[in-house]
């Protein structure tokens, strides 16, 4: 850990070095609460305060790393995933055949098959008896998957500018959970229907 | 952060957003479309979060589709999508070489990919309208075995994978028309098509489990 510490001294400023320490810290402790949270089991994270909670510290716990994150960016420590298209592909002229085109015809036949593959593992999964949960989880997730396949390989995305990327997906993110604002609603009227059909069958009787 | 770093990133923003350049190195017409994927995509999910609602706020919900034929057509039906999908990667790849020629032959493939999709999907509608579903009401044999489930199976159903085959027709015709004007259009105009196919399937991918898979199990029940 020290030797660590003093190699980094010689990037980083004295302050720098206890700003990125503190934020460490503390992105630490708020991964140790989703943890915890975590331990509970899978239904007490299921349920609407579970994964408030959960939601919640590990964005926390981003917030924190960011900084440390941006540091090391900075100093070209930390690539960033997202190459830098540059220029935009013009009109088709004479010099158009070495128009950038990221990706080859291996790349795009093995995310083909990978997707394949996945539609194959959710078409099985149906023949299995599993709970509702667990299957609609597992075919949500599969399905996310695949999706992210798509948006980064086929649609590109892998290959344009960061800051494209940043515009289009947080938000999408942000607003789609926000639609989940009213599911827990459904439980509550489902549950209500159970209590009045109690009540009737007492009231018959 | 030193004075250096921040100097550094001011001349970034200027850069880019200070005018006379294109920020995000995409064309005009390229964000435009995905600006309406992203409202497009939000529809769809708040369409597929309605029918999961309304799911889980039934007692019950029939889950009718044996193997044959629901649960074969449509995963048939998800492998014309991706196929397409791959076909329309091809031609982007064509066009970005422009060799024109072989980007129309997997415009064309792709299109065809389309169609096997949609002429699936209404011999599929054919079949479920046949057995007796409509927008608003349970066939008798359903009401029958899933009796406290509510009639909005089949006004979800037609909702989400009408609309879904909506957006593959019109695909199938954006395409035809760039297919045909090739020789007229950039190449970001073929690209932008691909990513609005591309969108197109990546619906399916959550159409197909949620609306079929989620109602395979014959022996089930339950909602």
């Amino acid at each position: 850990m020290s030797r660590v510490l003093s190699s980094a001294r010689g990037l980083f400023g004295k302050q720098d070095v206890l700003l990125v320490f503190l934020c460490v810290l503390l992105a630490g402790v708020f991964l140790a609460l989703a943890a915890t949270n975590l331990s509970g089991g899978i239904s007490g994270l299921l349920s609407i305060d579970g994964l408030f909670l959960t939601a919640v510290a590990l964005t926390m716990a981003l917030v924190f790393i960011s900084i440390p994150a941006m540091y090391l960016r900075e100093r070209g420590m930390l690539n960033n995933p997202f190459t830098l298209g540059e220029g935009v592909p013009a009109a088709r002229t004479a010099e158009a055949a070495d128009l950038h085109f990221e990706g080859t015809t291996k790349l795009f036949l093995s995310v083909l098959g990978a997707l394949l593959f996945l539609t194959l593992i959710e078409v099985l999964l149906a023949y299995f008896k599993v709970s509702l949960l667990v299957m609609l989880t597992l075919l949500i997730g599969l399905s996310l998957i695949k999706a992210a396949l798509i948006i980064a390989y086929f649609m590109h995305l892998r290959f344009e500018r960061l800051s494209l990327v940043l515009t289009l997906i947080p938000i999408l993110c942000i607003c789609i959970c926000l639609l989940f604002v009213f599911f827990p609603d459904s439980r509550r009227s489902h549950d209500l229907r159970a209590v009045q059909v109690k009540d009737a069958v007492e009231e018959a009787r | 952060m030193s004075s250096e770093a921040h100097a550094h990133a001011g001349q970034v923003i200027t850069a880019d957003w200070g005018g006379g350049t294109l920020p995000y190195r995409v064309g005009h017409k390229k964000l435009g479309m995905w600006l309406f994927i992203v409202s497009d995509a939000m529809t769809f999910s708040a369409m597929l979060i309605v029918y999961s609602y309304v799911r889980a706020s039934s007692d019950e919900w029939p889950t009718p589709y044996e193997f044959y034929p629901s649960i074969i057509f449509s995963t048939v039906m998800t492998l014309c999508l991706l196929t397409s999908s791959y076909t329309m990667v091809k031609a982007v790849q064509a066009s970005a070489h422009n060799n024109l020629r072989s980007a129309r032959r997997w415009l064309f493939g792709t299109i065809l990919g389309g169609g096997a999709f949609l002429v699936l999907h209404i011999i599929e509608w054919i079949n479920v309208i046949d057995h007796g579903l409509r927008p608003f009401s349970l066939p008798a044999e359903w009401a029958q075995r899933w009796p406290n489930a509510p009639p909005l199976f089949g006004a979800s159903f037609f909702a989400i994978t009408g609309l879904h085959m909506f957006h593959v027709l019109t695909g199938a015709i954006y395409l035809g028309w760039i297919m045909l004007r090739i020789k007229h259009t950039r190449h970001e105009d073929v690209e932008i098509s691909g990513l609005y196919w591309h969108f197109v399937d990546l619906v399916w991918m959550f159409v197909f489990p949620l609306i079929y898979l989620m109602s395979f199990d014959p022996t089930a029940g339950g909602h």
